[in-house]
C-alpha cells in the first residue's frame, strides 16, 4: 500500500479524535492566544501583556520556581515510582492489594486530600507527632519558606507515584523472563541486567511516565491553591497557580492567557527535548 | 523437591511492601475513620498521637445522613454515568488514533501526533472560560454531553496507546497485509485483541480526569440535576464554616467507588503480553 | 347581521380573546434560576414562601461553591447567558461587577430601600450614589471566651456592654495568663488570613482601609498605623499567642475543642459552639486598639437580578421578596442565622435568634445590635477590590508565617499598585 493512500485511511481513524482535540481544546486555546495579545482595553494587537508579565517580578518568580519544582520533582518521583515497580514485580501473596493501596490517592479528589494533608502538615498536626515519636522536633512544614514546596512535592507524589508505578509495573511485566536469562548466562549482576536489560526494555513506558509526569507537574494546581495559595511569600508560586490568581482573583485575563501560552511553549520545549532524548523516532519497532 | 521455606529476604519484602502500602493509605483511612466521628473529634486527636488518633472513640452516621439529604446521591450517579460513558466514548477514539498513529504510515503522522501531544500539554483550567463560550454556543450547558465531551479526546490516553502499538512487532501487520487484509481487519482482528492492559490503562486516565474535574462540571452543568460529585461536596465549605464530616463522607464515598474499580481490574493492568504469546 | 351586532360581537370576542390570552400568560408557568453559595437547604425556606405566593413563579436553586463564584459569574454572566435570574452577589465584588456591566441600576427603588437599611448597608450596596444590589444579608463579630480557660487563669469574665469593651493590650495580658494557666492558646481570630476580618485592626488604630485615592485604586499599606498593625498581628503568632500554620477552616475546631481562651469570631458560630461537648463560654464585644476607635467588619452577600435574565420582572419579583419584604427577608436567614439587612427583617430576626441560645442568647443580641448600629464599617467600595483581597490575605498569611513586617508590606504595595493599573 502508498503512503499517500494510507493517508485517507489513517484520517478515517483518527477523524473523531482530531476532531475532539481541535474543537475542545486546540481552539479555545487559540482564543486564549488571541486574547493575549490584547491588552486590557486595547483594540489593536500588541505583545503588551507578553511585556508586562515579564517584566513582573512576582511572574518571573514564579517560573523561576517552577522550573525548580520541576528539576527537583520529576526524577524523584521517576525513581521512586520505578522503586515500587520493581519491589512489587512479583507474586507474593497480597501483592495486588498493596498495589491497588499505592495507586488509590490518584482517584481521591484533589480537594480531599489536600483537606487531609493541610490537617498532617498543621504545626500541631499529625505529621509533627509522628515525628515526636522518632525524637525528632516540630517542623514548621507549610508555614516555613523553605520547607513549603518540599511539602507539596510530598504531597503531589503521594497522589501520582501509584499511577506511574502501575505503568512501568506493566512495562516491567513485559520484558520476556529469557532476556534476564540469557543475561545471568553472560554473567551479568543485578545491577548490570538492570542497567542493560531492564532499562533499554522499558524505553516506551518510561517515555511515556517521563513526558506525562514531567507535564503534569508543570500544570500541578490544587494542592498548592488549598494548602498554600503560593507561599508562603511566594515559595510555593506555581505557574499555573500564578494564571488561576490572575484570570479569576485579580480578573486580569489577557496576562493570564499571556502567562498559559508561555506555559504552553516552555512545556513543548521541554516535550520536545525529552522526545529527543529517549529516542522516539515514531516508527521503530 | 524443598518444601516451601520462609526465606528471610522474602518476608523483609513482603514487608517493606506492607509499609509502603500502609503509608499510602493512611492518609485516606483518616478521612474514613472522620466521617464516621462526631464533628469535633475530627481535629482533637491530632496530636499527640494515640490510638484516638486512628480509631474514632465515638460513631456516629449523621454525616452520611446529612450528606444524603443534600443533592449528594445524584450527584454520584451523575459523576459515575459521565465517568463511564467518558471511558467508552474514549476508548474507542483514541485506541483507532493511537493504532493509526502507530502503525499506518501516512505522510503527516508526526502533525498529528504533535497535535495530540500538544492538546494535552494545555491547561485545562486555564481554556475553561473560552470552551465554556464554545459548548454554550452548541447548547450544551447542563447536559451530560457538555460534561463527557471535553473527556474524550484525550491526548495523554492516544500517547499511551501509541506507545503500546509501537512496541508490538511490526511482523504482525506484514503477515497481515500479505494476506491482503485491510486495516480495519488488522486493527480490529490482530492488534486491538492484544490491547487488553494497555486500554485499561488509557481507560483509568480518562476515568481519573472525569472524577477529579472540578471547575470545568461547575461551569457547564450546575444544576441539581447534572452536578458532579466533587462539586456537591463543595457546598459544604461555606462561607461561614466548614462542615467537615459530611465533607469527609462525601469524599469516603466518592472514594470507595474508584477502589472498587482499581481493585476488580488491578490484576488485569499488568497481565503481560507475553501471555498472548506474541514475545516469545 | 347589523353592523351595530357584528361591532358588540366584535367587542365581545376581542375582550373575551384578551382575558383568555391574559389568563393563558398568569397560568404559564415561569421558572427562574438563583444562584448562591448556599446549600439548597439554606434558601428552602424563602422558595417555598415564595412559590406560596406566587404559585405561578417556580424557583430553581443551583449551589455554587464560594471560591468558584468568581468564575461562575463572569463566565455566565460575562458570557451573556441567560441561565441565572437572581444572584447572591459579595458586596465588596460590586464595583468591580458594575464596572464590567454585571449589574444594572436600581435607582427606581431607592425609594422603597432607603428606609430599610442604615447607612452604611446603603454605601454598600452602591456605586458612586447609585444602588445596585438589593440588602440581603450583613455580617458582625463578637468575642467568644471560654470560662473554664478563664477560671483556670483567675480571669473575670468580660462583660458585654459596650462599655466593657477590651484593647488588644489587655487581650493580649489575659491571653499570656490564661496560657500560663494551662490553655493552648490565648488568642485567635476566626478567618485569619482574611481580609474581612482583620481590616478592623488596621481601621481601629486608624490606618485606614489600605485603598486611597481616586476610586480607591491606590494601595496605601506602608504608613505607620499600617506597619503599627500588621507588627502587632504578626506578634500575636510570633508570641505563641495564636496558632500558627492551622488552616483556616481548621480554627474553629481549636475553639470547640477547649484550646483557645479568646475566640473573635461570627455570631454564626453560636450553634456550633452551643452544641459542642463540654464547652462553656461566653460572649463579649470585640477588643480594639488603645487610644483608637471601636471597629467591626460587616457586610455579605447582596441581591441582584441579571441584566440577562430571560424573565426580568418575575426575577425582581422575587429580589424584593428575598430583601424588601421582612417576611420574605426573615425567610432568608431562618435557616441560615445570619443577621438580614433590612431593618424590620432585623427586628423579627434578632429576638428569634437570641430565644435559641439559653445564657447567651440575649448578650449575643445585645452586641450584634450595638455592633451594626455604632461601630460597623464597610470593606473599601473599589473596582480593584478583589485583586486587593487576594494580595492582602497573601501578606496576612505570610506575617502569620513570620515574614518581616515591612518588607512584605513594601512588596505588596509595589505589586498591588501595578496591578491596579491594569484596572480601570
Amino acid at each position: 500500500m502508498s503512503k499517500s493512500k494510507n493517508v485517507l485511511v489513517a484520517l478515517a481513524f483518527l477523524a473523531p479524535a482530531i476532531l475532539a482535540v481541535s474543537i475542545l481544546r486546540i481552539w479555545p486555546a487559540l482564543v486564549a492566544v488571541h486574547e493575549s495579545l490584547l491588552a486590557p482595553r486595547a483594540t489593536t494587537y500588541s505583545l503588551d501583556n507578553y511585556i508586562y508579565i515579564f517584566t513582573d517580578p512576582i511572574f518571573q518568580s514564579s517560573v523561576v520556581t517552577t522550573l525548580f519544582f520541576s528539576i527537583v520533582v520529576n526524577p524523584l518521583q521517576i525513581a521512586v515510582a520505578l522503586g515500587l515497580a520493581i519491589l512489587l514485580n512479583n507474586k507474593l501473596p497480597g501483592t495486588g492489594f498493596w498495589r491497588t493501596l499505592i495507586l488509590l490517592p490518584v482517584a481521591i479528589p484533589a480537594s480531599v486530600s489536600a483537606v487531609v494533608w493541610a490537617a498532617a502538615l498543621r504545626p500541631d498536626g499529625l505529621a509533627n507527632a509522628m515525628l515526636a515519636v522518632f525524637g525528632i522536633g516540630p517542623q514548621p512544614f507549610l508555614t516555613s519558606p523553605q520547607q513549603a514546596l518540599a511539602c507539596i512535592i510530598l504531597v503531589t507524589s503521594w497522589i501520582g507515584v501509584g499511577y506511574w508505578m502501575t505503568i512501568l509495573l506493566a512495562g516491567l511485566q513485559d520484558i520476556p523472563k529469557s532476556l534476564y536469562e540469557a543475561a545471568r548466562i553472560d554473567g551479568m549482576n543485578r545491577g548490570q541486567q538492570f542497567r542493560f536489560v531492564t532499562l533499554p526494555q522499558l524505553r516506551r513506558p518510561l517515555t511515556f511516565v517521563l513526558v506525562a509526569d514531567t507535564v503534569a507537574n508543570f500544570l500541578v494546581f490544587a494542592p498548592v491553591q488549598i494548602l498554600t495559595r503560593g507561599g508562603p511569600q511566594r515559595s510555593t508560586n506555581l505557574i499555573m497557580h500564578e494564571i488561576y490568581t490572575r484570570a479569576f482573583a485579580t480578573g486580569d485575563k489577557s496576562s493570564a492567557y499571556a502567562a498559559t501560552v508561555v506555559l504552553i511553549l516552555l512545556m513543548l520545549t521541554v516535550v520536545a527535548i525529552q522526545f529527543r532524548m529517549m529516542g522516539d523516532q515514531g516508527d521503530k519497532a | 523437591m524443598t518444601t516451601a521455606r520462609i526465606k528471610p529476604a522474602r518476608v523483609l519484602h513482603i514487608a517493606t511492601i506492607a509499609a509502603a502500602g500502609i503509608v499510602f493509605f493512611l492518609p485516606l483511612w483518616w478521612i474514613f475513620i472522620s466521617a464516621m466521628r462526631p464533628e469535633d473529634d475530627i481535629f482533637r486527636y491530632l496530636n499527640p498521637i494515640g490510638w484516638e488518633t486512628f480509631l474514632p472513640t465515638r460513631w456516629t452516621f449523621d454525616h452520611f445522613v446529612a450528606l444524603f439529604q443534600s443533592t449528594f446521591g445524584r450527584s454520584i450517579f451523575n459523576s459515575l454515568f459521565v465517568a463511564v460513558a467518558t471511558v467508552a466514548g474514549g476508548l474507542i477514539v483514541c485506541t483507532l488514533a493511537a493504532f493509526a498513529l502507530a502503525v499506518i504510515e501516512f505522510p503527516g503522522r508526526n502533525i498529528v501526533f504533535t497535535l495530540m501531544i500538544v492538546s494535552f500539554l494545555i491547561p485545562f483550567d486555564a481554556i475553561a472560560l473560552p470552551l465554556y463560550y464554545v459548548m454554550r454556543g452548541a447548547e450544551l450547558q447542563n447536559t451530560y454531553l457538555g460534561l463527557i465531551l471535553p473527556g474524550v479526546g484525550n491526548g495523554l490516553a492516544v500517547f499511551l496507546l501509541r506507545q503500546f502499538f509501537l512496541g508490538l512487532p511490526k511482523e504482525l501487520r506484514e503477515a497481515a497485509m500479505v494476506d491482503g487484509m485491510g486495516w480495519f481487519q488488522v486493527f480490529w482482528r490482530i492488534y486491538l485483541p492484544l490491547t487488553g492492559p494497555a486500554m485499561i490503562s488509557a481507560g483509568l486516565i480518562m476515568f481519573i480526569f472525569q472524577w477529579q474535574a472540578y471547575l470545568w462540571p461547575l461551569l457547564i452543568a450546575p444544576a441539581t440535576e447534572y452536578k458532579v460529585a466533587a462539586v456537591s461536596i463543595a457546598q459544604f465549605n461555606s462561607a461561614y464554616g466548614i462542615a467537615f464530616g459530611p465533607i469527609m463522607a462525601g469524599a469516603m464515598c466518592i472514594s470507595l467507588i474508584p477502589m472498587l474499580i482499581l481493585v476488580f481490574f488491578q490484576p488485569y493492568f499488568t497481565n503481560s503480553v507475553a501471555s498472548t504469546g506474541s514475545k516469545e | 347581521m347589523t353592523s351595530i351586532v357584528k361591532t358588540a360581537l366584535a367587542a365581545a370576542m376581542a375582550a373575551a380573546l384578551s382575558s383568555v390570552s391574559a389568563a393563558a400568560v398568569m397560568a404559564q408557568d415561569v421558572t427562574l434560576t438563583l444562584i448562591s453559595a448556599e446549600q439548597d437547604a439554606v434558601v428552602a425556606p424563602v422558595i417555598a414562601a415564595f412559590e406560596a405566593k406566587y404559585p405561578n413563579i417556580k424557583v430553581q436553586h443551583q449551589s455554587i461553591p464560594f471560591e468558584s463564584m468568581n468564575a461562575t459569574i463572569e463566565a455566565r454572566i460575562g458570557g451573556q447567558d441567560s441561565s441565572i435570574d437572581v444572584m447572591f452577589v459579595d458586596s465588596p465584588r460590586v464595583p468591580a461587577m458594575v464596572s464590567r456591566g454585571y449589574l444594572k441600576s436600581l435607582e427606581d427603588l431607592r425609594g422603597e430601600i432607603e428606609p430599610l437599611v442604615t447607612p452604611v448597608a446603603l454605601d454598600a450596596l452602591s456605586v458612586n450614589g447609585t444602588i445596585y444590589t438589593l440588602p440581603l444579608w450583613t455580617s458582625t463579630q463578637m468575642m467568644f471566651y471560654n470560662k473554664d480557660l478563664l477560671d483556670k487563669a483567675g480571669i473575670p469574665y468580660p462583660g458585654s456592654n459596650a462599655e466593657d469593651r477590651l484593647t488588644y493590650q489587655q487581650i493580649v495580658d489575659l491571653s499570656k495568663k490564661a496560657q500560663a494557666a494551662g490553655a493552648k492558646y490565648g488568642f485567635t481570630f476566626e478567618q485569619v488570613d482574611r481580609y474581612y476580618q482583620l481590616q478592623p485592626i488596621f481601621e481601629s488604630v486608624g490606618a485606614g482601609s489600605g485603598l486611597t485615592g481616586e476610586g480607591n485604586l491606590t494601595a496605601s499599606i506602608t504608613n505607620d498605623n499600617w506597619v503599627k498593625g500588621a507588627q502587632f498581628y504578626s506578634s500575636l503568632f510570633a508570641d505563641g499567642i495564636a496558632p500558627r500554620g492551622v488552616p483556616v477552616g481548621q480554627i474553629p475546631p481549636l475553639f470547640s475543642n477547649g484550646e483557645v481562651a479568646f475566640f473573635v469570631g461570627g455570631p454564626w458560630r453560636l450553634d456550633g459552639f452551643q452544641k459542642a461537648e463540654g464547652l462553656k463560654f461566653g460572649v463579649a464585644p470585640v477588643p480594639y486598639f488603645e487610644g483608637g476607635k471601636p471597629v467591626t467588619p460587616t457586610g455579605s452577600w447582596a441581591l441582584a437580578v441579571s441584566p440577562y435574565s430571560a424573565h426580568p420582572d418575575e426575577a425582581m419579583l422575587l429580589a424584593k421578596f428575598m430583601t424588601l419584604d421582612p417576611e420574605g427577608a426573615f425567610k432568608t436567614v431562618e435557616a441560615n442565622p445570619i443577621p438580614p439587612v433590612n431593618l424590620k427583617a432585623f427586628d423579627i430576626y434578632i429576638d428569634w435568634f437570641a430565644a435559641k441560645f439559653e445564657g447567651v442568647g440575649e448578650d449575643a443580641k445585645k452586641i450584634m445590635t450595638y455592633e451594626l448600629r455604632d461601630t460597623a464599617i464597610s470593606r473599601p467600595l473599589s473596582a480593584g477590590y478583589v485583586a486587593f483581597e487576594e494580595v492582602m490575605n497573601r501578606v496576612f498569611g505570610d506575617l502569620r508565617n513570620g515574614a518581616d513586617v515591612v518588607p512584605t508590606l513594601q512588596d505588596a504595595e509595589r505589586e498591588l499598585n501595578s496591578t491596579l493599573s491594569r484596572i480601570q
